[in-house]
């Protein structure tokens, strides 16, 4: 069920309605938004309650045990909540990667001169998995670091994994700033509840209006990049970064917004990537919420584990931490090498100690961004987009190969998808983060007056109508 | 040692990594307070410490410090 979907607008009022008739009652929400959310994935993929009630279960007394043993004795602490960690990573390393690990050995041994008669079987990934064991994860660790102590209301917690509008494709909320909100009041102030009704709103334009228009042409031309030179897929490689920015910005916006409307604060997951200065600040300004959990369970503990190598440690926490990154979003070596490919741009900042710096872009008269600020934007956004070319394609040799098609000659130019209108809305979309990067008093997404009389609102609503594409397309973030 | 010394020491050291003199350290100062301590810096920082006071941290005991205080805790620990 598509957030941009008339089913969905059917449950969510249900919800809604039913949700603030309990205002005030903590207890009776939070089993209302775990019924709804247990129907939200069971719509989606009703096999898959039974992995995660059982993960949640677990994961629950799990916490509870790890407390105990914090309070007695950390060595046996530290022990017991790497065993959980991983205990609640097995079904996503099984779902996601079993497969990935029997061909790459059978390929291994086979290559070594073995005979190999390994046979996978279809092992279909739950939706969601790689979002929800992310919370439960945290969850364990931030007990252990005695961060926060471990939930004793089941019915909150399991409505803290499940949660219906990010167990898709997250934001991935950390425990400690979640919880609490579900123990007190939902917050119900009229600007709080305002913003995310045009948050959606805006996520659901730029999701109809730009990514899924720019994917048109995105997909036509990766999918048969023989047929075309380097100007179309030059264009569509230059393309894919905004439309995957369009495509799950659009996403974590409308679930921030849908998280608003029942008065709770989901994560942030990005803010203004294209106007970052290098690939490192790219990197605190793109998905956030899953590299801000990266950051804090692998590349900090190895960055204090090789904290006595100086550089060089750094380095290599980096690169690990970057190519989890990849591996992260699947099982293919093409997300692995846009992981590396990743890490190894971090080397010169590090070297340079640039790495950690906040690069503050110059505003010439207020209102115009420094040539050189432009031109640090502009290589950064071209290393990004190679790097997702890799990410893009379904195999190494496919990426090299649409690459190689590009010393063909320039070639056709492809002519699908409706450009005028999603480089008009690109225009709107790009306006906006100009006006919010530079901090100008303008924002989209304020609002002050009532809904109903708010011109922009109205306008983006009219405008998504005529021109969102004619079928409803799933989110790219869906997939991982 | 006391504390006290240690939370100066301490201090000395923040001043010198983080390179500005203005810091003051006290049992509730967090990374939060400080601009220039950020993940980066802590790691240095603690190389620092580590190497000043001749002592090693273990990865948990890093992981689980709150604030300032709870790190000179854990300093003044394994200096006894």
């Amino acid at each position: 069920m598509e957030f941009n979907s008339i089913n969905f607008f059917l449950f969510f009022v249900a919800f809604f309605v039913i949700y603030h008739i309990f205002y005030k009652r903590c207890k009776i929400q939070n089993w209302i938004l775990l019924i709804f959310s247990y129907l939200f994935y069971g719509i989606a993929d009703l096999k898959m309650i039974p992995v995660i009630a059982v993960m949640t279960i677990m994961t629950y007394f799990l916490g509870l045990k790890i407390e105990d043993f914090v309070q007695k004795d950390n060595k046996k602490a530290n022990r017991f909540a790497m065993f959980s960690a991983v205990l609640c990573l097995l079904p996503l390393l099984y779902f996601k990667y079993f497969n990935f690990f029997i061909d790459s050995f059978a390929q291994l041994f086979s290559a070594l001169g073995f005979n190999t008669e390994i046979s996978t079987f279809q092992i279909l990934m739950p939706l969601g998995i790689s979002f929800f064991t992310f919370r439960l994860v945290s969850y364990v660790l931030e007990i252990n670091r005695r961060k926060m102590s471990a939930e004793r209301d089941f019915v909150a917690f399991a409505a803290y994994v499940a949660f219906f509008p990010c167990i898709m494709a997250g934001p991935i909320d950390r425990p400690n700033k979640f919880l609490p909100q579900l123990k007190t009041v939902r917050k119900t102030d009229y600007s709080f509840l305002t913003e995310g009704v045009k948050m959606f709103v805006w996520g659901w334009f730029t999701k109809v209006c730009i990514a899924d228009r720019m994917g048109e042409y995105v997909d036509a031309v990766f999918n048969n990049y023989q047929d075309y030179g380097a100007l179309s897929i030059g264009i569509a490689t230059l393309l894919y970064p905004l439309q995957m920015y369009a495509d799950f910005s659009g996403y974590s916006n409308m679930a921030i917004g849908i998280g608003r409307l029942a008065g709770l604060e989901v994560a942030e997951n990005f803010r203004r990537p294209f106007f970052a200065q290098n690939v490192a600040e790219y990197w605190r300004r793109w998905h956030i919420s899953l590299t801000g959990w990266l950051t804090d369970y692998v590349f900090m503990p190895l960055n204090i584990k090789f904290r006595d190598l100086g550089n060089l440690g750094l380095i290599l926490a980096v690169v690990i931490n970057l190519v989890t990154v990849g591996f992260w979003h699947g099982a293919n070596w093409t997300f692995g090498f846009f992981g590396l490919f990743h890490g190894l741009l971090f080397i010169p900042l590090i070297l340079s100690g640039k790495m950690n710096k906040k690069a503050k872009i110059t505003w010439l008269g207020g209102w115009l961004i420094s040539p050189t600020n432009l031109l640090k934007m502009g290589l950064t956004y071209l290393l990004v987009a190679t790097a997702l070319l890799f990410f893009r394609s379904e195999s190494m040799s496919a990426a090299f190969s649409t690459i190689a098609q590009c010393f063909t000659g320039l070639g056709s130019m492809c002519n699908v998808g409706g450009k005028k209108i999603f480089l008009f809305s690109l225009m709107i979309l790009l306006a906006k983060d100009y006006l919010d990067e530079g901090k100008f008093k303008f924002s989209i997404l304020k609002t002050e007056k009532p809904l109903w009389l708010d011109l922009q609102l109205i306008a983006l609503i009219i405008f998504i109508v005529i021109f969102r594409g004619d079928a409803v397309k799933e989110f790219i973030y869906m997939q991982f | 040692m006391e504390k006290s010394e240690i939370l100066s020491q301490v201090t000395e050291i923040f001043r010198d990594v983080l390179d500005n003199e203005e810091i003051v350290l006290t049992d509730t100062t967090t990374a939060n307070d400080i601009e220039e301590w950020d993940s980066l810096s802590h790691i240095q920082l603690i190389v620092a410490i580590e190497k000043d006071f001749k002592i090693k941290f273990t990865s948990a005991e890093i992981l689980s410090w709150k604030n300032v205080g709870e790190m000179i805790d854990n300093i003044s620990k394994k200096l006894a």
